[in-house]
């Protein structure tokens, strides 16, 4: 069921969640920039073990901003963040690098190494392990996330999707709790789109790895996401299954983003035939299936 | 010239990275540490020496290396540009009223000038000089893969001025490329660097400033994405430099032995020895 974030008096606040399961808890957690604009405000917002939880909204709406904060980069300048049980707001974010692990928009900005072997080093060694460890925990990340041939190039001469590639193998090699992919596909073409998202469901599934993603790909979040957080004027106004999101149009239109276009087709295809039904699409594969069964 | 090239005078660090990783001779199986003493000992070699033929002959065995290596010579006598003028302009000053025979003598407000043999020598002998350094540097980059390179920075220099070098050499790209992008924005509406810096020098300016800024940012993003992966003031590279084999001992060897003779001959300990 989709939980509008807001009582009916406009004051914020967050569901009620399973602590077990916790992993982040952003408790009304404001930022203000120096220059004075609101990053954030009011800003509930969790993530429980093995999920994939996405971030959607428009631009500027505050997703990059969040993400920042839950390694530590920026802390709130008002409210409560806890990571692992660790709260960030009362000084024990040292290290938070370690349990939360940060894939930025621009890859061109995260590989500064001279080769991709020497970037991906770079994590497990600040995390103190030796050479030859963290060239071991190197070589297995870009052999997870299939780029294990880059390992000798520079980073200059890869691709968009290869730059992305390694930079998500910068962060598997440190082993996190949580990775929180600002952007994944946004500027790349759809044989590397695919892979991204591959990778996603691998995070997850074979490394039992809770992914945060801050998206305005739609499409994306609704074939991958477990939990979908609409972001608007920075903070959460909404949350719910991609099902109970993505149909709600008008919730979507309210938050500034338009249905993915799965959604899009299948309710073009349901009003062309007169049909009204509760399945919900959000896959090729589920709606051939309802086309199939008509 | 690249997308990303400002001049055909200019070295051009994408095309000189390609040969680095592409091209393979019998130079680049070389120990990077051969060629890196080669380096110093041609260093010494040039500021010790005034022997023009001893220079001329460097420069030819340099430069047929250069060509053996299989790397681009029209290129390289291209990228000359900017070295030639540079020595022009020092020597072209210390080249008049040098004593010797006079080949041009004139007469300006009253200040006799005159070019002689010794002046033209001298000015033949620092080009040679800066040519055999700038075609021997450019052989060395071209011959040595970034890797090896960067590992080679990281143990001769200290740290920070190691890191410093590690990432200005990855951001030149990095900024190279949005210079070349911003310059196509310009190209493409009929703009042009060289042909229209007198008429729009203004704008050029403001592309300039604009690849500043942008750097500038790019910086506090890059430190951002570090601090997220827990830096805390150094990181290394993976890469060991393949070591020297014997034959590479033996033929540095050789080298030193001929570069202290002719030390010890400049110096005049020739003549002594020889008694």
């Amino acid at each position: 069921m989709t939980i509008i974030r807001t009582d009916p008096a406009g004051i914020p606040h967050c569901p009620h969640i399973d602590k077990e399961r916790e992993l982040i808890h952003v408790d009304c957690a404001s930022h203000i920039y120096p220059d004075g604009s609101v990053g954030i405000h009011d800003m509930c917002f969790y993530v429980q073990k093995n999920e994939i939880v996405a971030l959607c909204g428009p631009n500027g709406s505050g997703k990059s901003t969040l993400i920042e904060h839950l390694n530590g980069l920026l802390i709130p300048s008002e409210g409560n963040i806890a990571v692992n049980g660790r709260s960030i707001t009362t000084g024990e974010h040292t290290n938070l690098w370690r349990e939360v692990g940060i894939v930025f928009q621009r890859s061109d900005d995260q590989l500064f190494a001279p080769t991709v072997l020497d970037d991906v080093m770079f994590g497990p060694i600040n995390m103190g392990m030796s050479r030859e460890g963290a060239r071991s925990a190197a070589l297995e990340a870009l052999e997870a996330v299939g780029a294990a041939d880059l390992v000798s190039k520079l980073p200059n001469y890869l691709s968009g999707g290869q730059k992305r590639l390694v930079s998500i193998a910068g962060i598997l090699a440190m082993k996190p709790l949580i990775i929180a992919l600002d952007e994944p596909t946004s500027d790349l073409d759809p044989v590397h789109s695919g892979m991204i998202e591959n990778l996603i469901f691998d995070l997850k599934q074979r490394f039992g790895i809770s992914v945060v993603i801050a998206t305005h790909d739609l499409d994306l979040a609704a074939r991958i996401a477990d939990r979908i957080c609409l972001v608007r004027h920075g903070s959460v106004f909404a949350e719910g299954t991609p099902a109970e999101i993505f149909y709600d149009t008008v919730l979507l239109k309210e938050t500034g983003l338009k249905p993915p276009q799965i959604v899009q087709v299948y309710l073009a295809y349901c009003q062309r035939l007169g049909i009204h039904t509760d399945y919900h699409p959000l896959t090729i594969e589920s709606l051939m299936e309802f086309i199939d069964r008509k | 010239m690249s997308a990303t090239n400002l001049s055909d005078h200019i070295p051009d660090l994408d095309l000189i990275t390609y040969y680095a990783e592409t091209r393979r001779s019998c130079f680049t199986v070389l120990s990077p540490w051969t060629k890196f003493s080669l380096l110093l000992l041609i260093i010494y070699v040039v500021t010790i020496s005034r022997n023009i033929i001893l220079l001329a002959g460097l420069y030819c065995i340099i430069l047929v290396a250069y060509a053996g290596a299989h790397l681009p010579v029209r290129n390289l006598f291209s990228w000359y540009t900017l070295p030639v003028l540079f020595v022009l302009s020092l020597v072209g000053i210390m080249a008049w009223n040098e004593p010797g025979i006079a080949i041009i003598t004139f007469t300006i407000a009253g200040f006799p000038f005159m070019l002689t043999d010794n002046g033209i020598l001298l000015v033949i002998t620092l080009l040679l000089k800066a040519l055999i350094v700038v075609t021997y540097s450019l052989f060395f980059l071209m011959t040595t893969r970034y890797e090896h390179f960067s590992a080679m920075i990281y143990r001769i220099f200290p740290s920070p001025i190691d890191q410093i070098f590690l990432m200005a050499y990855r951001f030149l790209f990095l900024t190279l490329a949005m210079t070349g992008s911003i310059l196509k924005a310009v190209r493409s509406r009929g703009g042009g660097l060289i042909h229209s810096i007198h008429m729009q020098g203004r704008l050029f300016a403001e592309i300039f400033a604009l690849v500043f800024i942008r750097s500038f940012e790019r910086s506090e993003r890059v430190q951002k994405a570090m601090i997220a992966r827990g830096y805390s003031g150094s990181y290394g590279t993976a890469v060991e430099v393949p070591a020297l084999h014997m034959y590479e001992y033996v033929f540095l060897g050789i080298c030193s032995a001929l570069v202290i003779t002719l030390a010890l001959n400049d110096a005049g300990f020739g003549r002594i020895l020889a008694l």
